[in-house]
């Protein structure tokens, strides 16, 4: 039998960089907001939990639905991630320049134990393979080791990349990085409402794989940050656009309100 | 949304289905061909114990198969072309390809 040492790295890696990154944005954004990271913690323990439930129902799930349940919740656990990013951009930008919201680092965990459990679910079933082969458990580790720990590198890197910046640039991007993941959220959550056929399939609007092929490093990393797809369909992009244009909509809204708080604060009394 | 949804589901009878098997770790058949311009219904048989994923980047399709289970993927209409497709978890030998004509 081959030695699942590659093929381990990959899969956790393509997995692990999915959250590592939402995660790292939603640290900058909590360091903007001198909120301390708390949060961090429990939100990834409350997602492990969630994925190792999810992964050991996923045979009753799969079958909800018609037979298509696994993807119906899948695509329900990616909205609510969205959700709850577009939430974190709302209470963000409007307590910019005071105390912190206190849900805002409740939101947040929910962000991160939603895209855990439904990332970790992946990891735990493929884990879940070789309780039978004793003997490929030292490469599998090896290898999951290394997944995690490349993700999780990818992720520090642009945390501090983005930290780097000018206040007001780290802010902007921040926002901007927000909506990008969200709006990623909505392309995975349309291509498998697509595959569960609740949603009409058609022909690709382009096909970039000639020059970006989705399964590349780098198709790879903008896939887990931007909801890069090479041959998206037209639902894929309507959505995707309509969820930046909300996300960006709210902060908008959000940091009307900001400024009116603050304005109405310096008023005299 | 849910309107949409309802509307969108369609009434007419079900697509064709067809059948691929994984066994060690193997797609059965390896190529399967399809009609062009027709929705069908493949219906993923995973005879080993172990989980799978069914991915293919040009299709954008991918599902987790739980060994002994069997996974309905929708696909198409599709043009003609040759889609690969493969199983993630075991990418050394899980490797097959949808044809279309």
């Amino acid at each position: 039998m081959n030695s699942p040492l590659l093929d381990s790295v990959i899969v956790v890696l393509r997995e692990v960089l999915e959250f590592s990154l939402l995660v790292s944005v939603l640290l900058v954004a909590g360091r903007c907001a001198a909120l301390r990271a708390r949060w961090l913690v429990p939100a990834l323990l409350a997602g492990l939990a969630g994925a190792g439930l999810y992964g050991a129902r996923l045979r009753q799930v799969s079958t909800w639905f018609d037979g298509v349940g696994y993807e119906v919740v899948n695509a329900g656990l990616q909205i609510l991630v969205y959700v709850s990013i577009v939430a974190v951009i709302g209470l963000w930008v409007r307590t910019r320049h005071r105390e912190p919201a206190p849900a805002l680092p409740w939101v947040m965990a929910g962000a991160v134990a939603l895209a855990v459990t439904r990332e970790g679910s992946e990891i735990f079933l493929y884990v879940s393979a070789f309780i039978g082969r004793p003997r490929a458990v030292p490469d599998l580790l090896i290898g999951s080791v290394l997944g995690i720990g490349v993700g999780f590198s990818i992720g520090a890197l642009l945390y501090y990349l983005l930290l780097g910046f000018q206040r007001a640039v780290t802010f902007a991007l921040t926002v901007g990085l927000l909506a990008l993941i969200g709006a990623g959220m909505w392309s995975q959550a349309t291509m498998l409402l697509v595959q569960a056929d609740w949603l009409p399939d058609s022909q690709p609007l382009w096909n970039s794989s000639g020059w970006l092929p989705e399964g590349s490093l780098l198709g790879q990393l903008l896939y887990a940050l931007i909801g890069y797809e090479a041959t998206p369909g037209p639902w894929q992009v309507g959505l995707y656009g309509a969820s930046i244009l909300l996300a960006l909509g709210v902060a908008a809204a959000a940091a009307r309100g900001s400024g009116m708080a603050i304005h109405s604060r310096r008023r005299p009394p | 949304m849910l309107a949409c949804l309802l509307a969108c589901t369609p009434l007419a009878a079900q697509p064709p289905t067809y059948d691929i098997r994984i066994r060690d770790h193997l797609f059965e058949p390896a190529e399967l061909t399809i009609p062009a311009n027709t929705k069908v219904r493949l219906a993923v048989h995973n005879l080993d114990p172990t989980p799978e994923e069914f991915e293919s980047w040009e299709l954008n399709r991918e599902k987790v198969i739980l060994g002994g289970q069997t996974a309905i993927i929708f696909v198409g209409p599709l043009p003609p072309g040759e889609y690969p497709f493969f199983g993630e978890f075991n990418p050394k030998t899980a490797q097959g390809r949808l044809v279309v004509r």
